[in-house]
C-alpha cells in the first residue's frame, strides 16, 4: 500500500493522491495535516507553531511521541490489565497500523506493548474496591417483621375473648393470618434465601409447623400422657383437659422481629469485612465471631420475650423450651438464607422426629408388655416436667446447627453478592 | 451433512446480533440439515421468541447463559478431588504470568500430545469431563473450594502482580465470572450415551461456531470428546469486545454490589487471561477459522491462531436493494456530498462539517446531505451538536434576492420525501462520505459501493481492504484532506464514474451475500471431506477411511460401510455450489 510509505516519507510534495483514477488509496494532504492526523499524540508533544509550518522535523525529533500518546491515553494506560486491553482501547480511539507506524512499530500491538512495558507501576498496592453499598435498613420491612407477632397476640386475645364457633372461626382466622405474615417475612427482607440458592429438595415447611405446634399443645400432652391422660381434644384455653401454651407461640413470632434485625446485621457486618479482608482465612477468623455474636443477641432478645409474654398471656414462662426452639428455627433460617439447606433440614427433621418420637412412645407402652419404651421419657419428664424432653431435643440440634453454623457461615462464598451481572 | 451451528445471543433469537447472517447461511444452503444449538443471553431474548425457521434446520437446543439452576448434586471425595485438580491447574495457568502469544508453537490439530498440551486446555477438559460424569458442576463452581483453589494459585510464587493483589472479593469475583463462562460445560449436548440416534453433538459432521468464545465452547468438546472439526467464524473478535466491555465497566445487568469488585485490576486480569487462553485454545483447535476481516483476522493471529487456518470470509450484504441504482446512469446533482449512516459521535460529523466548510471556499455551489438517525440518547445528542455546528457554519443562502434560502447543510432521515429508500439516498450524491474516526466493517462504505458512487472515506478500521483502490482515502481527523479529496472528485466527473464503476465491480466479486455462501459451502465440504467418519473404526480405534461414501452425508440417509449406493451423478451438494442468481448484475457489469 503506497499511502504508508507517503505518509511515512518526510516533505511529501503536495496533495499527492489527486493524480490516478484508481488506486488513489493513500494520503491526500499536506504534510501538515498529516502531521495533525498521526495522533494527538505528537500534536500535545510537539505542540509549538501552527501546523500548516511545522516542520517534519519536530514530529520525529520530538524525543518521544509515544510518551505523548501515552500521556493521552494514561487513563487506559493505567487500568490496562494486558497489552491486549491497550491496543483494543486504541483501536477504539481510532489508532490503526498505520498510526503506529509514525511511532516505528510495526502494528498497534507492539505499539501497545510498549506503552504497557512503560506504564509506570511503583509497586503500591491499588485503592481497595469502594466498599459494595450495604443493603440499606428499611422501615417497612423492619416494620413488616413485627407483623406476625403483633397479629398473632390479636388472634390470642380473640380466641381468649370469644366462646364457642366464634372463637373457631377466631382462631382460624388468626392462624392464616400469622402464616401470610410469616411468609411475607421470609419472603423478602434479611430473611429471605439469597437470589440464587438452590431451594432444593430441602424442605422444612411441615417440620417446623410440627415443631411450633408441639411448643403450644405438647408439653400439656406429654404431661397427660404420662398421667394417664389426655380425656379430651384441646379447647383453646389454658385450664382445659388438654391445655394450651400461647405463650411459646406469641414469643416465636415476635422474635420475627429481632431475627431479622441479627440476620441483617450479620448481612452487613459480613460484607464489611468481606471488603476488607485480604485473605479467606483472614476473613473465617473475623466472621467467626460475627455469626456467634449475632447469635448471642438474638436469644438475649429471645430471653426477654420471653417472660414478657408469658407474663401478658398469664402463663407460665417456659424458657428452656422457647429458647431452644427459637435458637433452633433461627439458626436454621440463617443457614438457609446463605445456600446451605441440607444440614437445616436434617436438623429440623431430626427434632421433630425426635419430639413426635416422646409421646408415641408414652402411649405405646400402654401396650401390654411394652412397658420399658416409656421409660426413657418419663423418668426426664420426672426429673425436669414435660417441657424437658423437646427443650433437649432442640437444644441438640440447635447446637449441632450452631457447630455448623460457625464452620459455614465464615466462608467467603456464603457470603458472595449473588446477583452478579451476567 | 450435517452441520451443528453453535450460535450466542444471535440466531434463532428475534432480537440476536448476527441472526440476519446465520439465517442467509441457513437458507442459502439448504441442502445440508442444521442443528442449531442455541446460548441465549438474556431473558428477554427468550422471551422475544425464534425467528422463523427453515426445513433444513432439522433441530433447534437452546440453553440459558444467563442464569443456571444448580443441579443439588453433592460431590463425593473423588469426584471433589477431581474438581479441585482441575479447577486448579485452570486458576493455576490463568495466573501464570505470560499471556497468549503470538503463534509460532502451532501445530496441526490432534497432533500435539497430550503431555504438552496446554495445561489450561486440560484443565478445561478435565472439567467438562467432571460435569459430564458427575454432573453438579455449578454448585462446584460456585463452592468455597473453588475460591480456596483460586487463593492458592494467586498467592502462589510466580503468579501475575495483580493477581497476588486480590482481596476476598476480588476472589470472589472471579470465581463468580468463571462460573457464568464455564457454564457451557454442563450443558446436556454432549450426549453420546444416547446411542447413535443422533441426540447431540456428536451427531454432528461440522461444529459452526458462529462467534468466539462461549458459542465456541460447545464446538471445543466436541472436538474434543468426538473429534467433531470446528469452524469459528468471528466477524467481532469476542476477546477484542471482551477488552471494551470491560473498560466501560460491568456490564448493564447488574445494578447491585457488584461494580466494585468487577472493575478490580485483579478480576479484569484474571477474566481478561481467561478469555485470552480460552480464545487461544479455540483457535488451536479449530479446523477453520474464518474472520470476516483484516483487523479481525490480525487480533486472531495475535491470540495464537494458526495463519494457515485463517480464511477471511467477508460479510455477505443484500445488493438486489441497489442493482437498479448500480445500474442506472449517474443523475445526481454534481454538487451535492451525500453522508449515510447512523448519527454518533464516533462517525465525526463535526469534522466532515468542517472539510464541508473548507470544501464551499473552492466550490461554492456545494450541497452536503446528512442522512440517517440518530443512535441513542447520545447520538441525539450529537445530532442537536451538528445541527448547530451546521448553522453557525454555513449561514442560509438563497438563489436570489426574492426566492427563500436555505442551509447548504441539510439533515434528512432515510424514508423522508427527500430520500425515501436507503438506495435513492446513495444516489443523490455524486460523492459519497464517510467521514469515521472508528469503524467495523463499513456497511455504509459497501452499500455505497453497491450503488456504484464515488467514495470519499477515513482509513479506519475495514475500510481501505474493503474499497481497496476503488474510492479515496484520507486519514482520520483531517477535514483538509477531506474537502481536497472531494474537491478532486467533484472537478472529475470522468474520474467520478470509473471509481464507481470499479467500486460497484468489486463489491460484486467481494460482498454478496452469495460469495459469503459460497464460501462457507466450500468450506464445508473441505472440512469434512479431511475428517473422517468417525462411526466406523479399525479395531484397534482408528477411523477407518472410506467406510462411509459421500452419500452417506445426504439429509435422511445414513448408510452403514457397505456402499449400495450407484456413485453415477454423485451427490448434490458436491456437484454444484449453491444455486446463484447473479447472474443479470454480473452480466451488465462485465459487459459495461
Amino acid at each position: 500500500m503506497s499511502g504508508l510509505d507517503e505518509l511515512d516519507r518526510p516533505g511529501t510534495p503536495e496533495s499527492p493522491g489527486a493524480g490516478g483514477a484508481v488506486g488513489a488509496v493513500g494520503a491526500v494532504g499536506t504534510p501538515g495535516t498529516q502531521g495533525a492526523a498521526a495522533g494527538a499524540g505528537a500534536r500535545a508533544g510537539a505542540g509549538a507553531g501552527p501546523e500548516g509550518q511545522r516542520p517534519t522535523a519536530s514530529r520525529r525529533g520530538a524525543a518521544d511521541p509515544v510518551k505523548a500518546l501515552m500521556h493521552r491515553h494514561r487513563e487506559l494506560c493505567e487500568r490496562a490489565v494486558d497489552p491486549l486491553e491497550i491496543a483494543a482501547g486504541l483501536e477504539a480511539h481510532g489508532v490503526t497500523d498505520r498510526t503506529a507506524a509514525r511511532f516505528r512499530h510495526r502494528d498497534v500491538f507492539s505499539l501497545a506493548e510498549e506503552m504497557y512495558a512503560r506504564v509506570p507501576r511503583d509497586g503500591e498496592a491499588p485503592p481497595p474496591a469502594a466498599a459494595a453499598p450495604a443493603p440499606r435498613p428499611r422501615l417497612d420491612r423492619a416494620l413488616l417483621t413485627l407483623l406476625p407477632g403483633v397479629l398473632c397476640a390479636a388472634a390470642v386475645t380473640g380466641v381468649r375473648l370469644t366462646h364457642g364457633r366464634t372463637c373457631l372461626l377466631v382462631a382460624a382466622a388468626g392462624v392464616l393470618a400469622v402464616t401470610l405474615a410469616l411468609r411475607a417475612v421470609l419472603r423478602r427482607g434479611p430473611l429471605s434465601p439469597h437470589r440464587g440458592a438452590h431451594p432444593g429438595p430441602h424442605r422444612t415447611d411441615a417440620w417446623t409447623c410440627w415443631l411450633l405446634g408441639y411448643a403450644a399443645l405438647g408439653d400439656s400432652l406429654l404431661r397427660a400422657a404420662v398421667a394417664g391422660g389426655p380425656d379430651g381434644l384441646p379447647d383453646g384455653t389454658a385450664d382445659g383437659p388438654w391445655p394450651f401454651a400461647a405463650a411459646p407461640l406469641l414469643t416465636l413470632t415476635l422474635a420475627c422481629a429481632p431475627a431479622a434485625w441479627s440476620a441483617h446485621l450479620l448481612a452487613v457486618r459480613a460484607r464489611r469485612r468481606l471488603d476488607t479482608s485480604r485473605g479467606l482465612e483472614e476473613f473465617a477468623a473475623s466472621v467467626q465471631p460475627l455469626v456467634l455474636g449475632t447469635f448471642a443477641l438474638f436469644l438475649c432478645a429471645l430471653a426477654a420475650l420471653t417472660p414478657l409474654s408469658a407474663e401478658v398471656l398469664g402463663e407460665p414462662a417456659a424458657y428452656g423450651h422457647t429458647l431452644a426452639l427459637g435458637a433452633l428455627l433461627f439458626l436454621a433460617r440463617l443457614l438457609t438464607v446463605h445456600g446451605f439447606t441440607q444440614v437445616p433440614a436434617v436438623a429440623l427433621g431430626a427434632a421433630g422426629a425426635a419430639e413426635m418420637l416422646a409421646p408415641a412412645t408414652v402411649f405405646a407402652s400402654r401396650l401390654p408388655g411394652c412397658g420399658f419404651l416409656a421409660t426413657p421419657v418419663e423418668g426426664l419428664v420426672a426429673a425436669s416436667g414435660p417441657a424437658g424432653v423437646p427443650s433437649l431435643v432442640c437444644g441438640a440440634a440447635a447446637l449441632t446447627l450452631l457447630v455448623h453454623a460457625t464452620r459455614t457461615l465464615t466462608r467467603a462464598s456464603a457470603h458472595a453478592p449473588t446477583d452478579q451481572p451476567c | 451433512m450435517r452441520i451443528g451451528l453453535l450460535t450466542e445471543g444471535g440466531y434463532p433469537y428475534l432480537s440476536g446480533d448476527a441472526g440476519l447472517w446465520c439465517d442467509r447461511l441457513v437458507r442459502g444452503l439448504e441442502q445440508h440439515e442444521f442443528d442449531v444449538y442455541a446460548l441465549s443471553r438474556a431473558e428477554h431474548q427468550e422471551e422475544a421468541g425464534w425467528a422463523e425457521l427453515p426445513p433444513q434446520v432439522r433441530r433447534v437446543r437452546t440453553a440459558p447463559l444467563w442464569t443456571a439452576a444448580d443441579d443439588g448434586v453433592a460431590y463425593g471425595r473423588r469426584a471433589r478431588r477431581r474438581f479441585a485438580e482441575s479447577y486448579g491447574e485452570l486458576v493455576t495457568a490463568l495466573c501464570e504470568g505470560e499471556p497468549p502469544g503470538p503463534p509460532d508453537l502451532e501445530g496441526p490439530p490432534g497432533t500435539v500430545p497430550a503431555a504438552q498440551a496446554d495445561r489450561f486446555a486440560t484443565a478445561l477438559y478435565g472439567l467438562a469431563e467432571l460435569a459430564h460424569d458427575e454432573g453438579g458442576l455449578v454448585g462446584a463452581l460456585r463452592s468455597e473450594d473453588a475460591v480456596r483453589s483460586l487463593e492458592r494459585a494467586c498467592r502462589a510464587p510466580g503468579a501475575l502482580r495483580t493477581a497476588r493483589e486480590a482481596r476476598v472479593p476480588e476472589l470472589l469475583a472471579v470465581a463468580a465470572h468463571l462460573e457464568r463462562a464455564l457454564r457451557p460445560l454442563s450443558l446436556d449436548w454432549y450426549g453420546d450415551e444416547c446411542g447413535d440416534g443422533g441426540e447431540g453433538l456428536d451427531a454432528v459432521d461440522l461444529c459452526h461456531a458462529t462467534s468466539g468464545g462461549a458459542a465456541a465452547l460447545p464446538g471445543l468438546l466436541a472436538r474434543h470428546f468426538f473429534d467433531v472439526p470446528l469452524l469459528v467464524t468471528e466477524y467481532g473478535v469476542r476477546l477484542r469486545t471482551h477488552y471494551l466491555s470491560s473498560g466501560t465497566g460491568p456490564s448493564a445487568a447488574g445494578p447491585g454490589s457488584a461494580p466494585s469488585a468487577e472493575a478490580a485490576p485483579a478480576v479484569r486480569a484474571l477474566v481478561a487471561a481467561f478469555h485470552g487462553r480460552l480464545a487461544a485454545e479455540v483457535y488451536r483447535q479449530a479446523a477453520c477459522v474464518t474472520p470476516g476481516n483484516t483487523h479481525a483476522r490480525r487480533w486472531q493471529e495475535r491470540c495464537g491462531a494458526d495463519r494457515a487456518k485463517l480464511r477471511t470470509v467477508y460479510p455477505g450484504m443484500e445488493a438486489s436493494r441497489f442493482a437498479e441504482v448500480g445500474d442506472s446512469l449517474d443523475t445526481a446533482d454534481p454538487h451535492t456530498l451525500v453522508w449515510v449512516g447512523r448519527v454518533e459521535p464516533a462517525k465525526d460529523l463535526v469534522s466532515l462539517l468542517h472539510a464541508f466548510s473548507e470544501l464551499r471556499r473552492q466550490e461554492p455551489r456545494t450541497r452536503l446531505r446528512i442522512i440517517g438517525a440518530p443512535a441513542g440518547a447520545e447520538g441525539e445528542a450529537y445530532l442537536g451538536h451538528c445541527k448547530v455546528l451546521a448553522a453557525q457554519l454555513f449561514p442560509d443562502e438563497a438563489d436570489g434576492p426574492h426566492a427563500v434560502g436555505d442551509n447548504p447543510v441539510s439533515f434528512e432521515e432515510i424514508g423522508g420525501p427527500e430520500a425515501p429508500t436507503l438506495a435513492e439516498a446513495y444516489a443523490a450524491g455524486a460523492v459519497v462520505v464517510l467521514s469515521s474516526v472508528v469503524e467495523g466493517f463499513p456497511v455504509g462504505l459497501v452499500e455505497a459501493m453497491f450503488c456504484g458512487r464515488a467514495t470519499v472515506s477515513t482509513d479506519v478500521g475495514a475500510v481501505v481492504e474493503v474499497i481497496g483502490g476503488t474510492g479515496l482515502v484520507v486519514p482520520p481527523r483531517n477535514p483538509r484532506a477531506l474537502a481536497e479529496a472531494c474537491v478532486a472528485l467533484l472537478r472529475d466527473p470522468g474520474r467520478r464514474a470509473r471509481l464507481g464503476a470499479a467500486a460497484r465491480a468489486r463489491a460484486l466479486e467481494l460482498f454478496t451475500v452469495e460469495q459469503n455462501i459460497t464460501a462457507f459451502h466450500g468450506i464445508y465440504l473441505e472440512l469434512v471431506a479431511r475428517a473422517p467418519m468417525r462411526r466406523f473404526l479399525f479395531d484397534d480405534g482408528d477411523p477407518r477411511p472410506f467406510a462411509v461414501p459421500a452419500e452417506a452425508c445426504l439429509p435422511e440417509h445414513r448408510p452403514g460401510p457397505d456402499p449400495r449406493v450407484t456413485p453415477r451423478h454423485g451427490p448434490g451438494w458436491a456437484a454444484e455450489p449453491p444455486a446463484r442468481d447473479t447472474s443479470p448484475i454480473a452480466a451488465t457489469e462485465g459487459a459495461r
